[in-house]
């Protein structure tokens, strides 16, 4: 028993020599010059190829900078920034990094110092309004907005025309008159009208914003389950979507795309950022037709633009700092011509306003049957609402998802509410 | 009288060398355990004590603080952490004993002495178990999935009119993880009944046979008792498997739909990485997986195990 006592003893010796020593490398680090930035993204086809053309536009200005992007699922990121950061070593950690507007606060606030400030970097007036909120802490800007999660409702132009729509019928819908559509498509055509994932509430959230609301009071802490008509409204559309027969479930991304790939769905209400994507299947060039996000019924405040998703550079606090933030603010931060580009190599939207005067964003675009998406998109994003995302959007979500099963098998919907809000005060702290 | 004391000094001395040695050889002992043992300590010991201190602080990221008991008690009035306790529990009553069942009776079959290709065989049905968690996982989520292969099978066998949804109804969910899991580790246990079956004396069976044992008598009374120790060893490993189950959820079903087949150990890493995190309830609830995986190990020893323990 005394020698395992003392081996004991000898490791807890061996451990505290080991982390003393850790730590001193660290500080040494920083006074290092660095020649290299590193960049974390993910999504090949958007993030990382508009990484790639800010680092050609960022040539002219620094050919010295090594910018090295790295490509990682949005899932690995988040993981490892939080174990890094919560271990305290920023060692192996990009000087750049991507995060969702929706846990950019959880990040902001659970590691304090870890990201370096950005305010007087950029000018926030030049970037949309509803950006802001998820991406300053106390009042100071620490992400530089990248891309609009601003949403609209891809159409089916041939599936509809079969079921005696227009376009022009589509515009400026509401809900209920969406479900009605998706009736007479479904008798006419056979196809459904959208793909859903039970475990992704994104339809929920885009609904929610439209009308100024989310799973939070404005404060971003409380939760604002119960009692909330928004949320109650878009509870009972999922339903009634649901009942009516209009969905192909999926469980996945691959089979999300594969799903209006196909030809499976008549409409994809979803994000702008969902634009390449439609655009891969080249054989239904012409049959695609972009239209406001259709409103919630019976909600006075709501409005035919929403959000969902869409993220925002971070400069991490560590060596090489500076010339991470000089690189943002030259090319996402102020680079009209950048945003040009952008816009005509991978239909990027960025949020910056003066981008929007630009020759690219004004372009038509034959596979949407000749319509000026990039006007229409950036028209809608200037509409979004902006609420206050807060700090535990997918804790809530996914309490919401079990009341949303609860919901579908029968449960009383106040009662599905009331108890998500119990359980979510009880798990936010 | 001279002799007998250089006869004395002698002894002594031999005495002492033979100490020198034995401590010599205890140095070299101690030596070659020290370096295992400091590595367990610095990787096995050193974490559990670590998690154990952060399972009694809260607060989100790098702002913990000492809470006490306060993340014990949320942990009881939790309903996520009930509701994927409750369906780790489902995997492991279920699946636990049709794989158990399955794997015994595989290998009582594979280890017929007059069986041809006995090597293809086995060699086919280990070999789920060196496939990775995570590509198998995936392939059984496309070959579940809504057009996946099964649904596609079962409509042209015109055995169901409708595909299934595998992955999105709560029930047929928890079936399709409890189908791969089952694929995925039969083989494993089935690989040391065998090994234990050919340890069974041959004689035994002989002396049953002249006795007039029918075979199933011979598989209840002699095969099973015989296995007893193994068959004791493959539940504990297959229940401190499943309690730990966290790829194949994972990559199947993301826990999903609403949390219907979310497990204890996916539950660990949303309030890791999903949610805010909050590192410190994170470990409390590891640390109740370990009361778990402690309590259901003493009560199978209890139930199954020998009297000798």
């Amino acid at each position: 028993m005394k020698k395992v006592l003392a081996l004991f003893l000898v490791s807890i010796l061996l451990l505290t020599a080991c982390s003393s020593g850790s730590k001193d490398k660290q500080a040494s680090g920083e006074s290092k010059d660095t020649k290299e930035i590193t960049v974390w993204a993910w999504d090949p086809n958007f993030n990382i190829k508009a990484m790639n053309l800010a680092k050609e536009a960022y040539k002219s200005e620094n050919p010295d900078l090594k910018i090295k992007v790295v490509e990682n699922a949005q899932a690995d990121i988040v993981q490892k920034l939080n174990t890094s950061l919560s271990s305290g070593t920023t060692k192996g950690l990009p000087n750049i990094v991507l995060i969702e507007d929706y846990r950019a606060q959880s990040f902001l606030k659970a590691y304090p110092d870890m990201f370096q400030e950005l305010t007087g970097s950029f000018n926030p007036e030049d970037f949309a309004q509803y950006k802001m909120a998820p991406t300053s802490l106390d009042g100071k800007n620490y992400g530089l907005p990248f891309d609009t999660g601003v949403t609209g409702l891809y159409v089916r132009t041939d599936y509809l025309e079969k079921a005696g729509y227009k376009v022009a019928d589509l515009q400026n819908i509401d809900w209920n008159k969406y479900i009605e559509i998706g009736k007479k498509v479904k008798a006419a055509t056979g196809k459904v009208m959208l793909t859903q994932d039970p475990k992704d509430l994104g339809l929920i959230r885009m609904m929610i914003q439209s009308s100024g609301a989310w799973y939070l009071k404005k404060d971003g802490v409380t939760p604002d389950l119960a009692g909330n008509a928004a949320l109650k409204e878009a509870f009972k559309t999922y339903k009634e979507i649901l009942d009516a027969d209009l969905v192909k479930p999926v469980s996945d991304w691959s089979q999300f795309v594969a799903g209006f790939n196909s030809g499976d769905v008549a409409t994809v209400p979803t994000g702008n950022w969902i634009t390449p994507s439609i655009k891969s299947e080249a054989s239904q060039s012409g049959k695609w037709a972009v239209v406001p996000m259709p409103k919630q019924s019976g909600i006075a405040s709501s409005v035919n633009a929403s959000n969902l998703g869409g993220s925002s550079w971070y400069v991490l606090n560590v060596p090489g700092k500076e010339k991470a933030v000089d690189f943002l603010a030259k090319t996402f931060g102020s680079n009209v011509d950048f945003y040009q580009t952008l816009n005509k190599e991978i239909g990027a939207i960025g949020t910056y306003k003066p981008a929007a005067e630009g020759e690219a964003y004004k372009a038509s675009d034959d596979f949407f049957g000749g319509q000026k998406i990039i006007t229409d998109f950036a028209n809608w994003t200037e509409q979004i609402p902006q609420v206050n995302y807060g700090l535990h959007t997918y804790a809530i979500e996914d309490i919401l998802a079990v009341g949303m099963q609860d919901y579908l098998k029968g449960k009383d919907l106040d009662k599905v509410l009331e108890d998500a809000q119990k359980q979510a005060e009880e798990q936010i702290k | 009288m001279i002799t007998a004391k250089v006869n004395q000094n002698q002894a002594l001395k031999t005495a002492k060398s033979g100490r020198k040695i034995r401590a010599k050889n205890t140095a070299i002992g101690w030596s070659f355990v020290t370096i295992a043992s400091l590595m367990i300590c610095l990787f096995y010991f050193y974490p559990m004590v670590q998690a154990l201190i952060l399972s009694f602080q809260s607060g989100t990221g790098a702002n913990l603080t000492f809470t006490g008991l306060d993340n014990y008690a949320r942990l009881l009035k939790d309903p996520t952490f009930l509701t994927t306790v409750k369906n780790t529990v489902i995997y492991l009553v279920i699946q636990v004993p049709i794989m158990i069942i399955l794997a015994l009776f595989l290998s009582v079959l594979l280890n017929n002495k007059t069986l041809k290709y006995k090597g293809l065989f086995r060699t086919a049905i280990f070999l789920p178990c060196v496939t990775s968690l995570v590509a198998y996982s995936v392939i059984f989520k496309y070959l579940f999935g809504q057009d996946g292969i099964i649904n596609i099978m079962l409509m042209k066998l015109s055995l169901i009119s409708e595909p299934i949804q595998w992955l999105t109804d709560p029930f047929w969910a928890k079936i399709a993880i409890i189908v791969a899991i089952t694929w995925r580790w039969t083989g494993y246990n089935m690989i040391f009944y065998l090994s234990a079956l050919q340890n069974v004396d041959e004689s035994i069976y002989e002396a049953a046979k002249i006795d007039g044992a029918s075979s199933i008598q011979q598989f209840f009374k002699i095969t099973i008792p015989m296995l007893k120790p193994i068959i004791l060893f493959t539940s504990i490993t297959s229940t401190i498997g499943t309690l730990q189950l966290f790829d194949e959820v994972m990559n199947i079903t993301k826990g999903g739909p609403g949390n219907a087949t979310m497990t204890i150990s996916q539950y660990i890493y949303n309030l890791s990485f999903k949610y805010t995190p909050d590192f410190g309830y994170a470990a409390t609830v590891s640390y109740a997986i370990v009361i778990m995986i402690v309590i259901f190990s003493i009560i199978q020893f209890k139930v199954a195990g020998d009297k000798n323990e």
